[in-house]
Protein backbone atom coordinates (compact mmCIF):
# COMPACT_ATOMS: atom_id res chain seq x y z
CA UNK A 1 0.00 0.00 0.00
CA UNK A 2 1.62 3.28 -1.38
CA UNK A 3 1.63 5.57 1.67
CA UNK A 4 0.13 9.51 1.78
CA UNK A 5 1.89 12.32 -0.19
CA UNK A 6 3.49 14.32 1.92
CA UNK A 7 4.87 16.76 -0.88
CA UNK A 8 2.63 18.03 -3.79
CA UNK A 9 4.12 20.31 -6.07
CA UNK A 10 1.62 20.88 -8.74
CA UNK A 11 2.36 22.43 -12.24
CA UNK A 12 4.63 24.85 -10.10
CA UNK A 13 6.76 27.83 -11.74
CA UNK A 14 9.15 30.15 -9.78
CA UNK A 15 11.64 32.61 -10.74
CA UNK A 16 13.88 34.90 -9.68
CA UNK A 17 14.88 38.57 -11.07
CA UNK A 18 13.88 37.90 -15.07
CA UNK A 19 15.41 34.29 -14.55
CA UNK A 20 12.94 31.29 -14.69
CA UNK A 21 14.21 28.73 -12.49
CA UNK A 22 11.61 26.29 -12.10
CA UNK A 23 9.03 25.89 -14.69
CA UNK A 24 5.53 23.85 -14.84
CA UNK A 25 7.12 21.44 -12.05
CA UNK A 26 5.77 18.55 -10.44
CA UNK A 27 6.55 16.16 -7.53
CA UNK A 28 4.89 14.27 -5.30
CA UNK A 29 6.96 12.71 -2.79
CA UNK A 30 5.37 10.17 -0.10
CA UNK A 31 6.28 9.57 3.62
CA UNK A 32 9.19 8.18 4.03
CA UNK A 33 10.33 8.24 1.00
CA UNK A 34 14.27 9.45 -0.09
CA UNK A 35 14.13 11.38 -2.93
CA UNK A 36 17.30 12.97 -4.55
CA UNK A 37 17.09 16.18 -6.51
CA UNK A 38 19.46 15.85 -9.22
CA UNK A 39 21.11 18.49 -11.88
CA UNK A 40 23.61 20.71 -12.82
CA UNK A 41 23.87 23.86 -10.30
CA UNK A 42 21.59 26.50 -12.33
CA UNK A 43 18.93 23.46 -13.29
CA UNK A 44 16.57 24.56 -10.60
CA UNK A 45 16.26 21.93 -7.86
CA UNK A 46 17.90 24.26 -4.98
CA UNK A 47 14.26 26.36 -5.96
CA UNK A 48 12.77 23.51 -5.79
CA UNK A 49 13.88 22.24 -2.59
CA UNK A 50 12.53 25.59 -1.39
CA UNK A 51 9.27 24.95 -2.87
CA UNK A 52 9.11 21.68 -0.88
CA UNK A 53 10.01 23.37 2.20
CA UNK A 54 7.17 25.92 2.04
CA UNK A 55 10.50 28.85 1.79
CA UNK A 56 9.86 29.60 -1.37
CA UNK A 57 6.28 30.84 -3.27
CA UNK A 58 5.38 29.89 -6.50
CA UNK A 59 4.29 32.19 -8.92
CA UNK A 60 1.92 30.06 -10.52
CA UNK A 61 0.80 26.05 -9.44
CA UNK A 62 0.00 24.70 -6.35
CA UNK A 63 2.07 23.68 -3.28
CA UNK A 64 1.02 21.24 -0.61
CA UNK A 65 2.70 20.50 2.10
CA UNK A 66 1.80 18.12 5.15
CA UNK A 67 -1.55 19.13 4.62
CA UNK A 68 -0.68 22.18 4.45
CA UNK A 69 -1.15 24.96 1.62
CA UNK A 70 1.71 27.34 2.27
CA UNK A 71 0.12 30.13 0.19
CA UNK A 72 -3.01 30.09 2.09
CA UNK A 73 -1.66 29.22 5.06
CA UNK A 74 -2.18 31.64 8.49
CA UNK A 75 0.66 32.77 10.68
CA UNK A 76 0.33 30.13 12.96
CA UNK A 77 -0.69 27.45 10.57
CA UNK A 78 3.14 28.33 8.96
CA UNK A 79 4.98 28.29 12.34
CA UNK A 80 3.71 24.43 12.62
CA UNK A 81 4.65 24.00 9.59
CA UNK A 82 8.08 24.84 10.44
CA UNK A 83 8.63 23.05 12.61
CA UNK A 84 7.80 19.84 10.67
CA UNK A 85 9.76 20.40 8.11
CA UNK A 86 13.81 20.76 8.81
CA UNK A 87 15.83 22.44 6.18
CA UNK A 88 19.48 22.40 5.70
CA UNK A 89 21.03 25.57 3.59
CA UNK A 90 24.08 24.83 1.60
CA UNK A 91 26.10 27.20 4.10
CA UNK A 92 26.18 25.37 7.03
CA UNK A 93 24.16 28.83 8.75
CA UNK A 94 24.66 28.21 12.23
CA UNK A 95 24.51 31.15 14.76
CA UNK A 96 28.04 32.27 15.11
CA UNK A 97 27.92 33.95 18.87
CA UNK A 98 26.20 30.54 20.01
CA UNK A 99 28.34 27.48 20.59
CA UNK A 100 27.08 24.12 18.65
CA UNK A 101 24.71 22.87 21.77
CA UNK A 102 23.55 25.95 21.59
CA UNK A 103 22.76 26.27 17.76
CA UNK A 104 20.64 22.81 18.02
CA UNK A 105 18.89 23.99 20.92
CA UNK A 106 18.04 27.36 19.77
CA UNK A 107 14.80 25.63 18.23
CA UNK A 108 14.21 23.78 21.10
CA UNK A 109 13.90 26.59 23.42
CA UNK A 110 12.61 29.33 21.22
CA UNK A 111 9.67 26.95 20.87
CA UNK A 112 9.28 26.38 24.28
CA UNK A 113 8.64 22.40 23.89
CA UNK A 114 10.34 21.13 26.29
CA UNK A 115 12.04 21.63 30.17
CA UNK A 116 15.73 22.24 29.91
CA UNK A 117 17.45 18.84 31.50
CA UNK A 118 14.91 16.69 28.06
CA UNK A 119 16.78 19.72 25.96
CA UNK A 120 19.86 18.51 26.62
CA UNK A 121 19.56 15.07 25.99
CA UNK A 122 17.58 15.70 22.91
CA UNK A 123 20.27 17.53 21.73
CA UNK A 124 22.92 15.34 22.49
CA UNK A 125 20.71 12.47 20.68
CA UNK A 126 20.43 14.57 17.60
CA UNK A 127 24.07 15.43 17.64
CA UNK A 128 25.04 11.50 18.25
CA UNK A 129 22.71 10.75 15.31
CA UNK A 130 24.68 12.97 13.24
CA UNK A 131 28.55 12.44 14.45
CA UNK A 132 28.99 15.65 15.92
CA UNK A 133 28.40 14.69 19.60
CA UNK A 134 32.19 15.70 20.24
CA UNK A 135 31.79 19.14 18.63
CA UNK A 136 29.29 20.43 21.64
CA UNK A 137 30.97 23.12 22.73
CA UNK A 138 32.74 24.24 19.92
CA UNK A 139 31.89 27.61 18.19
CA UNK A 140 30.78 27.63 14.20
CA UNK A 141 34.19 29.35 13.25
CA UNK A 142 36.00 26.54 14.40
CA UNK A 143 34.34 23.81 12.74
CA UNK A 144 35.07 22.58 9.14
CA UNK A 145 32.81 22.87 7.02
CA UNK A 146 31.53 19.12 6.94
CA UNK A 147 31.29 19.04 10.31
CA UNK A 148 29.37 22.64 10.49
CA UNK A 149 26.74 20.90 7.90
CA UNK A 150 26.20 18.28 9.84
CA UNK A 151 25.84 20.31 12.83
CA UNK A 152 23.29 22.44 10.74
CA UNK A 153 21.56 18.82 10.15
CA UNK A 154 21.21 18.05 13.78
CA UNK A 155 19.31 21.44 14.22
CA UNK A 156 17.38 20.98 11.43
CA UNK A 157 15.85 17.59 12.95
CA UNK A 158 15.90 19.36 16.53
CA UNK A 159 12.19 19.71 16.62
CA UNK A 160 11.60 16.31 14.99
CA UNK A 161 10.73 16.99 11.63
CA UNK A 162 8.70 14.57 9.66
CA UNK A 163 10.84 16.06 6.49
CA UNK A 164 14.23 16.90 5.86
CA UNK A 165 15.55 18.94 3.10
CA UNK A 166 19.18 19.09 2.40
CA UNK A 167 20.54 21.15 0.12
CA UNK A 168 23.92 19.68 -2.07
CA UNK A 169 23.46 17.49 0.44
CA UNK A 170 27.50 16.21 -0.94
CA UNK A 171 29.12 19.86 -0.33
CA UNK A 172 32.07 20.54 1.54
CA UNK A 173 32.49 17.18 2.59
CA UNK A 174 35.23 15.01 3.02
CA UNK A 175 35.04 10.76 3.09
CA UNK A 176 35.02 10.77 7.15
CA UNK A 177 31.69 13.22 7.51
CA UNK A 178 29.92 11.45 4.35
CA UNK A 179 30.40 8.44 5.92
CA UNK A 180 28.39 10.03 8.73
CA UNK A 181 26.08 11.58 6.26
CA UNK A 182 25.64 8.38 4.51
CA UNK A 183 25.02 6.99 8.41
CA UNK A 184 22.02 9.27 8.74
CA UNK A 185 20.78 8.65 5.65
CA UNK A 186 20.70 5.01 6.33
CA UNK A 187 19.31 5.54 9.58
CA UNK A 188 16.22 7.77 7.97
CA UNK A 189 15.92 4.77 5.32
CA UNK A 190 15.62 1.80 8.32
CA UNK A 191 12.82 4.18 10.36
CA UNK A 192 10.98 4.92 7.55
CA UNK A 193 9.53 7.74 9.79
CA UNK A 194 11.61 10.44 8.33
CA UNK A 195 11.07 12.01 4.53
CA UNK A 196 14.39 12.83 2.72
CA UNK A 197 14.59 15.44 0.19
CA UNK A 198 18.21 16.41 -0.74
CA UNK A 199 19.56 17.77 -3.87
CA UNK A 200 22.95 16.94 -5.93
CA UNK A 201 24.92 18.55 -8.22
CA UNK A 202 27.23 15.08 -8.75
CA UNK A 203 26.61 11.32 -9.22
CA UNK A 204 27.29 9.87 -5.68
CA UNK A 205 26.87 6.08 -4.52
CA UNK A 206 24.27 7.62 -2.17
CA UNK A 207 21.92 7.26 -5.42
CA UNK A 208 22.05 3.94 -4.64
CA UNK A 209 20.38 4.47 -0.94
CA UNK A 210 17.49 6.95 -2.22
CA UNK A 211 14.31 5.26 -3.72
CA UNK A 212 13.78 7.71 -6.54
CA UNK A 213 16.06 10.18 -8.39
CA UNK A 214 14.37 13.23 -9.56
CA UNK A 215 17.10 15.10 -12.51
CA UNK A 216 15.99 18.17 -13.24
CA UNK A 217 17.33 20.11 -16.29
CA UNK A 218 16.33 24.25 -16.72
CA UNK A 219 13.68 24.02 -14.98
CA UNK A 220 11.96 20.99 -15.21
CA UNK A 221 12.17 17.18 -14.35
CA UNK A 222 13.50 14.80 -17.07
CA UNK A 223 13.40 11.74 -15.30
CA UNK A 224 11.75 10.31 -12.66
CA UNK A 225 12.34 6.98 -11.56
CA UNK A 226 14.24 4.56 -8.83
CA UNK A 227 18.40 4.71 -9.10
CA UNK A 228 18.24 1.27 -10.95
CA UNK A 229 16.65 2.57 -13.82
CA UNK A 230 18.16 5.86 -14.23
CA UNK A 231 20.79 4.28 -16.97
CA UNK A 232 18.12 3.19 -19.20
CA UNK A 233 16.54 6.73 -19.53
CA UNK A 234 16.51 8.07 -22.62
CA UNK A 235 18.11 11.52 -21.84
CA UNK A 236 21.25 11.63 -22.81
CA UNK A 237 22.41 13.90 -20.64
CA UNK A 238 21.08 11.87 -17.41
CA UNK A 239 22.39 8.62 -18.83
CA UNK A 240 25.89 10.21 -18.64
CA UNK A 241 25.03 11.70 -15.48
CA UNK A 242 24.15 8.67 -13.54
CA UNK A 243 26.80 6.37 -15.06
CA UNK A 244 29.78 8.58 -14.51
CA UNK B 1 17.27 67.34 -12.67
CA UNK B 2 13.77 66.96 -12.31
CA UNK B 3 13.73 63.74 -12.93
CA UNK B 4 16.71 62.93 -10.61
CA UNK B 5 14.95 64.87 -8.13
CA UNK B 6 11.55 63.05 -8.46
CA UNK B 7 13.03 59.74 -8.50
CA UNK B 8 15.51 60.77 -5.40
CA UNK B 9 11.93 61.46 -3.68
CA UNK B 10 10.35 58.60 -4.11
CA UNK B 11 13.48 56.56 -2.89
CA UNK B 12 13.70 58.72 -0.22
CA UNK B 13 9.80 58.36 0.88
CA UNK B 14 9.79 54.60 -0.07
CA UNK B 15 13.00 54.24 2.60
CA UNK B 16 11.43 56.17 5.26
CA UNK B 17 8.52 54.16 5.10
CA UNK B 18 10.17 51.23 5.19
CA UNK B 19 11.89 52.24 8.33
CA UNK B 20 9.07 53.66 10.55
CA UNK B 21 6.90 50.35 9.11
CA UNK B 22 10.33 48.20 11.12
CA UNK B 23 9.90 50.51 13.78
CA UNK B 24 6.44 49.41 14.25
CA UNK B 25 6.88 45.42 13.89
CA UNK B 26 9.57 45.84 16.17
CA UNK B 27 7.53 47.93 18.63
CA UNK B 28 4.51 45.41 18.08
CA UNK B 29 6.42 42.68 19.18
CA UNK B 30 7.72 44.60 22.27
CA UNK B 31 4.46 45.09 22.96
CA UNK B 32 2.62 41.84 22.51
CA UNK B 33 5.64 39.90 22.90
CA UNK B 34 4.88 36.05 21.26
CA UNK B 35 4.35 33.17 23.62
CA UNK B 36 7.17 31.58 22.38
CA UNK B 37 10.58 32.73 23.03
CA UNK B 38 10.67 34.65 25.91
CA UNK B 39 13.85 33.08 27.30
CA UNK B 40 15.66 33.69 24.31
CA UNK B 41 14.79 37.03 24.21
CA UNK B 42 15.07 38.18 27.09
CA UNK B 43 18.65 36.92 26.85
CA UNK B 44 19.06 39.02 23.26
CA UNK B 45 18.59 42.13 25.33
CA UNK B 46 20.35 41.31 28.13
CA UNK B 47 23.48 41.00 25.63
CA UNK B 48 22.67 43.88 23.76
CA UNK B 49 22.20 46.23 26.86
CA UNK B 50 25.86 44.93 27.51
CA UNK B 51 27.14 45.31 24.04
CA UNK B 52 25.36 49.03 23.72
CA UNK B 53 25.58 50.39 27.18
CA UNK B 54 27.91 48.42 29.49
CA UNK B 55 31.25 48.25 27.12
CA UNK B 56 30.38 52.14 26.27
CA UNK B 57 31.06 53.54 29.78
CA UNK B 58 34.53 54.25 28.98
CA UNK B 59 34.76 55.50 25.97
CA UNK B 60 31.55 57.55 26.98
CA UNK B 61 32.76 58.74 30.08
CA UNK B 62 35.86 59.95 28.59
CA UNK B 63 34.75 61.85 25.77
CA UNK B 64 31.97 63.84 28.77
CA UNK B 65 35.79 64.30 30.70
CA UNK B 66 37.32 66.00 27.80
CA UNK B 67 34.09 68.24 26.52
CA UNK B 68 33.43 68.80 30.05
CA UNK B 69 36.61 70.30 30.59
CA UNK B 70 36.70 72.19 27.34
CA UNK B 71 33.44 74.27 28.01
CA UNK B 72 33.95 74.73 31.60
CA UNK B 73 37.14 76.34 31.02
CA UNK B 74 36.27 78.25 28.21
CA UNK B 75 32.93 79.26 29.37
CA UNK B 76 35.07 80.15 33.37
CA UNK B 77 37.47 82.05 31.41
CA UNK B 78 35.81 83.73 29.05
CA UNK B 79 31.61 84.50 30.70
CA UNK B 80 34.18 86.82 33.79
CA UNK B 81 35.46 88.96 31.04
CA UNK B 82 32.19 90.14 29.92
CA UNK B 83 30.78 90.29 33.29
CA UNK B 84 28.59 87.49 32.95
CA UNK B 85 30.26 84.76 35.14
CA UNK B 86 26.93 84.13 36.82
CA UNK B 87 25.68 82.29 33.49
CA UNK B 88 28.02 79.60 33.75
CA UNK B 89 25.73 77.35 34.82
CA UNK B 90 23.01 78.68 32.10
CA UNK B 91 25.72 77.83 29.56
CA UNK B 92 26.61 74.75 30.80
CA UNK B 93 23.30 73.34 31.07
CA UNK B 94 22.55 74.63 27.58
CA UNK B 95 25.13 73.09 26.18
CA UNK B 96 25.91 69.92 27.87
CA UNK B 97 22.85 68.69 28.93
CA UNK B 98 20.47 69.88 26.81
CA UNK B 99 22.41 69.49 23.45
CA UNK B 100 25.91 68.14 23.22
CA UNK B 101 25.38 65.54 25.64
CA UNK B 102 22.46 63.50 24.10
CA UNK B 103 23.96 64.58 20.33
CA UNK B 104 27.51 63.16 21.09
CA UNK B 105 26.62 60.03 23.36
CA UNK B 106 24.18 59.43 20.07
CA UNK B 107 27.27 59.63 17.65
CA UNK B 108 29.47 57.25 20.21
CA UNK B 109 26.60 54.90 20.19
CA UNK B 110 26.58 54.75 16.10
CA UNK B 111 29.93 54.67 15.43
CA UNK B 112 30.68 51.64 18.39
CA UNK B 113 27.13 49.71 17.65
CA UNK B 114 24.98 50.64 15.15
CA UNK B 115 28.01 49.56 12.51
CA UNK B 116 27.95 46.27 14.29
CA UNK B 117 24.30 46.10 14.47
CA UNK B 118 24.57 46.80 10.35
CA UNK B 119 27.43 44.54 9.94
CA UNK B 120 26.37 41.67 12.57
CA UNK B 121 22.89 41.71 10.72
CA UNK B 122 24.35 41.84 7.02
CA UNK B 123 26.68 39.20 7.60
CA UNK B 124 23.71 36.99 9.25
CA UNK B 125 22.51 37.85 6.13
CA UNK B 126 25.04 36.32 3.82
CA UNK B 127 25.89 33.55 5.84
CA UNK B 128 21.78 32.40 5.67
CA UNK B 129 21.46 32.62 9.10
CA UNK B 130 18.44 34.80 9.01
CA UNK B 131 16.98 32.07 6.22
CA UNK B 132 17.95 29.49 8.71
CA UNK B 133 16.18 31.09 11.68
CA UNK B 134 12.71 31.64 9.65
CA UNK B 135 13.01 28.14 8.45
CA UNK B 136 13.11 26.86 12.52
CA UNK B 137 9.78 28.90 12.70
CA UNK B 138 11.77 31.52 14.26
CA UNK B 139 10.44 35.51 14.18
CA UNK B 140 13.20 37.45 12.62
CA UNK B 141 12.31 40.78 13.92
CA UNK B 142 11.20 39.37 17.57
CA UNK B 143 14.71 37.75 18.26
CA UNK B 144 16.86 40.07 16.23
CA UNK B 145 15.37 43.36 15.94
CA UNK B 146 13.24 43.93 18.73
CA UNK B 147 16.42 43.10 21.46
CA UNK B 148 18.32 45.59 19.53
CA UNK B 149 15.94 48.17 19.56
CA UNK B 150 15.06 48.31 23.55
CA UNK B 151 19.08 47.83 24.41
CA UNK B 152 19.77 51.12 22.15
CA UNK B 153 16.96 53.29 23.64
CA UNK B 154 17.49 51.66 27.46
CA UNK B 155 21.41 52.26 26.83
CA UNK B 156 21.04 55.99 24.90
CA UNK B 157 18.99 57.07 28.03
CA UNK B 158 21.50 55.56 30.60
CA UNK B 159 24.68 56.50 29.05
CA UNK B 160 23.34 60.36 27.88
CA UNK B 161 22.68 60.87 31.83
CA UNK B 162 26.02 59.34 32.36
CA UNK B 163 27.42 61.46 29.97
CA UNK B 164 26.29 64.44 31.69
CA UNK B 165 26.89 63.52 35.15
CA UNK B 166 30.39 63.07 33.70
CA UNK B 167 30.97 66.56 32.04
CA UNK B 168 29.15 68.80 34.49
CA UNK B 169 31.00 66.99 37.72
CA UNK B 170 34.19 65.34 36.48
CA UNK B 171 34.73 68.53 33.91
CA UNK B 172 34.39 70.89 36.83
CA UNK B 173 36.60 68.74 38.79
CA UNK B 174 39.33 68.74 36.02
CA UNK B 175 38.79 72.56 35.30
CA UNK B 176 39.03 73.38 39.20
CA UNK B 177 42.74 73.62 38.52
CA UNK B 178 42.18 77.12 35.94
CA UNK B 179 39.37 78.26 37.67
CA UNK B 180 38.80 79.80 41.70
CA UNK B 181 34.67 78.97 41.58
CA UNK B 182 33.44 77.37 44.63
CA UNK B 183 32.07 73.29 43.52
CA UNK B 184 29.50 74.00 45.72
CA UNK B 185 28.61 77.47 44.44
CA UNK B 186 28.89 75.30 41.05
CA UNK B 187 26.61 72.62 42.12
CA UNK B 188 23.81 75.03 43.16
CA UNK B 189 23.98 77.09 40.00
CA UNK B 190 23.80 73.97 38.04
CA UNK B 191 21.18 73.09 40.26
CA UNK B 192 19.45 76.28 40.19
CA UNK B 193 19.57 76.57 35.91
CA UNK B 194 18.52 72.97 35.27
CA UNK B 195 14.68 73.01 35.11
CA UNK B 196 12.23 69.01 35.13
CA UNK B 197 11.72 70.32 31.64
CA UNK B 198 15.44 69.96 30.62
CA UNK B 199 15.67 66.42 32.20
CA UNK B 200 12.45 65.18 30.16
CA UNK B 201 13.34 66.43 27.31
CA UNK B 202 17.12 65.20 27.54
CA UNK B 203 15.33 61.36 27.78
CA UNK B 204 13.02 61.77 25.07
CA UNK B 205 15.75 63.14 23.00
CA UNK B 206 17.99 60.10 23.78
CA UNK B 207 15.12 57.31 23.23
CA UNK B 208 14.67 59.13 19.85
CA UNK B 209 17.96 58.46 18.83
CA UNK B 210 18.28 55.26 20.47
CA UNK B 211 14.87 54.22 18.34
CA UNK B 212 16.51 55.73 15.33
CA UNK B 213 19.89 54.26 15.46
CA UNK B 214 18.64 50.63 16.37
CA UNK B 215 15.73 50.87 13.45
CA UNK B 216 17.78 52.47 10.66
CA UNK B 217 21.13 50.31 11.10
CA UNK B 218 18.75 47.11 11.56
CA UNK B 219 16.86 47.86 8.03
CA UNK B 220 20.27 48.39 6.26
CA UNK B 221 21.69 45.12 7.57
CA UNK B 222 18.38 43.49 6.63
CA UNK B 223 18.43 44.79 3.06
CA UNK B 224 21.81 42.92 2.41
CA UNK B 225 21.01 40.85 -0.71
CA UNK B 226 23.33 37.50 -1.12
CA UNK B 227 27.00 39.27 -1.46
CA UNK B 228 29.45 40.19 0.67
CA UNK B 229 30.40 43.62 -1.24
CA UNK B 230 27.04 44.87 0.27
CA UNK B 231 27.27 44.96 3.92
CA UNK B 232 30.01 47.73 3.58
CA UNK B 233 27.80 49.68 1.52
CA UNK B 234 25.17 49.43 4.01
CA UNK B 235 26.62 50.22 6.67
CA UNK B 236 28.43 53.41 5.48
CA UNK B 237 24.78 54.20 4.63
CA UNK B 238 23.36 53.31 7.93
CA UNK B 239 26.45 55.65 9.43
CA UNK B 240 25.40 58.57 7.46
CA UNK B 241 21.48 58.39 7.67
CA UNK B 242 21.46 57.47 11.29
CA UNK B 243 23.65 60.64 11.87
CA UNK B 244 21.46 62.63 9.48
CA UNK B 245 18.07 61.60 11.32
CA UNK B 246 19.70 61.99 14.71
CA UNK B 247 20.36 65.50 13.89
CA UNK B 248 17.12 65.96 12.56
CA UNK B 249 15.56 64.75 15.41
CA UNK B 250 17.61 66.89 17.38
CA UNK B 251 16.26 69.86 15.98
CA UNK B 252 12.48 69.35 15.68
CA UNK B 253 12.81 68.69 19.10
CA UNK B 254 14.59 71.42 20.45
CA UNK B 255 12.36 73.58 18.52
CA UNK B 256 9.23 72.11 19.77
CA UNK B 257 10.13 72.63 23.02
CA UNK B 258 12.47 75.63 23.54
CA UNK B 259 10.97 77.64 20.64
Amino acid sequence: MMSEAVITLDHVSASEGNQVRVDDFSLTVRRGEAVALVGSSISGKGVALQLCAGLEAPESGSVRILGVNPAAASEEEMLHLRRRVGFAFVKPALLSALNVFDNVALPLRYHAIFPEATIHDRVMARLAECGVEGLRDRFPAGLAMGDARLVAMARAMALDAEILCVDEALFGMDADELVRFRKIVENYRKQRTVTLVATFSAPTRLFAMMDRLVLIRNGRVVADCPPAEASRVADPMVRDFVTT
Amino acid sequence: MIAWTGKKTVEGIAYAADVLFLSYLAFKEFLSPARRGRSEVSKAVTRQLLLIGVDALPVVGAMALMLGLIVIIQAGLVLPQVGADAFLAHVIVVTIIRELGPLLTAFIVIWRSGTVMCTELGFMRVDQEIAALEAMGIHVIGLLVMPRMVGAIVSMVCLTVYFDLVAVIGGFVVAKIALTIPFAAYLTEIEKALSMADVLITVIKSSLFGLAIAVICCHHGLSVGSAMAEVPQQATGALLNTVAVCLILDIVVSISFYL
